[in-house]
């Protein structure tokens, strides 16, 4: 369950976001859309506390963040709020240093404080549903952009985050590995996991979003029903954008 | 008398005839020289001493011009084989050792020894009550050599200076010199005081080259004439070194009345020789080699990890941290290790703090490649991608933990091979540690070599130790390198092989 109400950022002169409100209902994936430098990206990261917001409200697993909380008192919401929320990167950022199990593994047990035998079991029944049962002693840089996609993607799921967010999960693959993604996240939502995606790909929004926001100069434009936005778009400015994606 | 008057008339009517003749360069190191040839306080640009007095009247007994050639007393019979100048005047004492590479004038003086302890000491009266404690001396002298044959333990310094003055801090529990430095440095201190009365006998020559005979029977002639017409008393009782021991030097006067004729040489002077013992020497190059090691490896503990938090403050830490941190680094780099030990070990005891010569070697050397170690830090943690903070970050790990284990295991395996570079030059550099009389490798080999001449032998020997000891350490480093870049590629194989 994510509720955002009347988010803004600003970020010295340059206004990003302004009175962004939405609500994304719990086992729903939220995609984001809109033309670069729109501010989807930035809505995202304050969504795991990346960028402090400066107006309204946001809460995400439980956790709210207030643009007038005092500095301390937002970190440490903002340190509750991570175990809450987790981030698959549109690089990944594997931990180079670290195996495919020791890269899922490091924060469960070293966060979550939970055994590292119990953790690792749980990591290769991960693994398994992303069918990298395999990979579990090889190095990120062994792997292929998928594999390390899958990877980070397990990586996140290993903490039990409420909200799985997605920056450009799409940007590296394949259409083929587009549509395997978009299986895989299905899967997930299966399961009873929240998710938002920001993305450029509408095809990968058809395949995996419940409902999809449109955003253009940091303002939510408008909020809907894949099919409604994608199709059926009310706002002009909505509607051209969708005219000429893909 | 009426020949010396005469002489001297020659010399002031012909000052150039006295200059025809080829100089006589004497060399001797007037560094902590005093008395026999040090730097005048008063006037620093200026040499002074009882032997530099003592040549300029032999010289002038040769008829010749005295040229002083200053060098250095470890190495001060190598510089005469090379030809640096024609005879040693610098107290030398004739030894088997040297008789074999060099030849001796009669002597000048006799000498004594003499053992000073701090003026509260109870314990020592004799160099007998030394033998559980370390006692202070010059490198390759007749003082070092007795003890080394008495079995005392004993520590070598270059001067005379570095040696009571560490009596005075407590690095050492007595120092035996001869009696001119004794008199010269220990007994206008307040704070030392002699133990017991001088002891033994020993004779100061003048070294020459081999085959110098010419020389040697010019120097020989030349002694017996400043001994003879009382040049030579004059001149050590000026200095206060007058005692009834010169009297030996006298010639005897015969029974049959021909004065001066029978030769002072024959007096047997009661000299300590040490030949050279090979089996001793490389026991000894062991032991030199192993306080190397443990010195490299001293000091590299404190570089890694003085290193490390320099370079977390120069470039996380608040802008004052940042600061220091950043003058510390330059004031380490840019000043030369040799300077900082002689300060550590010179300097901070003035403040009252006093470290044993090893155990200042290790932090001297220590803190200064920590300046080194950090910049190679600086820039592994500098190379971790921002990426990586956010994704321990997103993941809920703290500031800590997430430079814990995901930035400093990444940076450290990129500092790895700068790393070991540092740890190889380091080890190479405990060299310095001489300056502040460390006995390690290479302050061994200076010594040996000195007290035997066998520069070519030990010298190769040395040279094993050290690739011995660094040459594995380079390896073991390259191994370990090539497994952190390997262990990826390779586990990814056995994966697939497994899978």
């Amino acid at each position: 369950m994510i509720r955002i109400e009347g988010l803004g950022k600003v970020a010295g002169e340059t206004r990003i976001l302004r009175g962004v409100s939405l609500e994304v209902e719990p086992r729903t994936v939220l995609g984001i859309i809109g033309p670069s430098g729109s501010g989807k990206t930035t809505l995202l990261r304050c969504m795991n506390g990346f960028e402090r917001i400066s107006e309204g409200a946001l809460e995400a697993g439980g956790v709210r963040l207030e643009a007038g909380l005092g500095e301390k008192e937002y970190q440490r919401r903002v340190k509750l709020l991570r175990r809450q929320v987790g981030m698959v990167f549109q690089h990944f950022y594997l931990f180079p240093h670290l195996s495919v199990l020791g890269n899922i593994s490091e924060a469960p047990v070293h966060v979550l404080r939970r055994p590292r035998v119990e953790v690792e079991a749980e990591a290769r029944g991960l693994l398994e549903t992303v069918g990298l049962a395999k990979s579990a002693g090889r190095y990120p840089e062994s792997l292929s952009g998928g594999e390390q996609q899958r990877v980070a993607i397990v990586r996140a799921l290993a903490m039990r985050p409420e909200v799985l967010l997605f920056d450009e999960p799409t940007s590296a693959l394949d259409p083929r590995r587009s549509n395997e993604l978009a299986g895989t996240l299905r899967g997930l939502v299966g399961h009873g996991q929240t998710m938002v995606i920001v993305t450029h790909s509408m095809k990968f929004l058809e395949d995996v979003a419940d409902r999809v926001l449109y955003m253009e100069s940091g303002e939510a434009v408008e909020l809907g029903d894949t099919a409604q936005i994608l199709n059926d778009p009310q706002d002009p400015r909505t509607r051209d954008f969708v005219r000429h994606a893909d | 008398m009426k020949k010396c008057r005469l002489l001297l008339l020659c010399l002031l009517l012909f000052p150039t005839g006295a200059h025809a003749q080829a100089p006589l360069r004497w060399g001797a190191d007037p560094s902590g020289g005093a008395p026999y040839v040090f730097s005048d306080p008063a006037h620093p640009d200026k040499y002074i001493g009882y032997e530099l007095e003592m040549v300029e009247a032999l010289a002038a007994a040769m008829n010749r011009r005295p040229e002083f050639i200053p060098t250095d007393w470890e190495t001060i019979v190598t510089s005469l084989q090379r030809g640096e100048f024609d005879v040693v005047v610098n107290g030398l004492e004739p030894t088997e050792d040297r008789a074999r590479v060099i030849l001796f004038s009669k002597p000048y003086y006799i000498f004594q020894l003499q053992l000073t302890v701090r003026r509260n000491e109870t314990r020592i009266q004799r160099l007998e009550d030394c033998r559980t404690r370390v006692v202070g001396t010059l490198g390759n002298t007749a003082a070092s050599r007795l003890m080394e044959k008495e079995g005392i333990p004993f520590k070598g310094y270059a001067d005379p200076v570095g040696a009571y003055r560490d009596l005075e801090l407590g690095r050492v529990d007595a120092v035996l010199m001869d009696v001119p430095m004794e008199a010269f440095y220990a007994r206008p201190n307040p704070k030392l005081k002699p133990a017991g009365e001088p002891f033994m006998r020993g004779a100061y020559v003048i070294g020459l080259r081999k085959g110098d005979a010419a020389l040697k029977a010019e120097v020989d002639a030349g002694i017996d004439k400043i001994v003879r017409d009382g040049t030579l008393e004059r001149i050590l009782r000026k200095w206060n070194l007058w005692n009834d021991a010169q009297l030996d030097l006298r010639p005897k006067p015969a029974a049959d009345g021909a004065p001066g004729e029978s030769p002072p040489e024959e007096v047997k002077y009661e000299v300590t020789s040490a030949s050279f013992n090979w089996a001793e020497a490389l026991w000894r190059l062991t032991r030199a080699a192993s306080v190397t090691v443990l010195l490299s490896l001293g000091a590299m503990v404190i570089a890694v990890t003085l290193g490390l938090g320099l370079a977390i403050g120069q470039s996380r830490g608040p802008s004052v941290v940042r600061f220091i941190c950043t003058v510390y680094v330059e004031f380490f780099r840019g000043t030369p290790v040799l300077v900082q030990l002689l300060f550590l070990y010179f300097g901070l005891p003035l403040v009252g703090l006093a470290m044993p010569g090893w155990l200042t070697a290790l932090v001297g050397l220590g803190l200064n490649y920590a300046a080194y170690e950090s910049q190679v830090y600086r820039a592994a943690l500098d190379a971790v991608p921002k990426g990586q903070y956010e994704a321990a970050y997103a993941l809920g790990m703290s500031p800590v933990l997430a430079f814990r284990r995901i930035v400093l295991p990444q940076a450290l395996r990129i500092a790895l091979p700068p790393m070991t570079n540092d740890f190889v030059s380091l080890f190479k550099d405990t060299s310095v540690a001489f300056a502040i009389s460390v006995w390690e490798l290479a302050t061994a080999y200076r010594e040996l070599a000195n007290a035997s001449g066998e520069f070519m032998l030990l010298g190769a020997i040395v040279s094993a130790f050290y690739l011995l000891m660094s040459l594995p350490l380079a390896h073991l480093a390259r191994r370990l390198e090539l497994r952190l870049q390997r262990r990826q590629a390779l586990r990814a194989v056995e994966a697939e092989v497994a899978g």
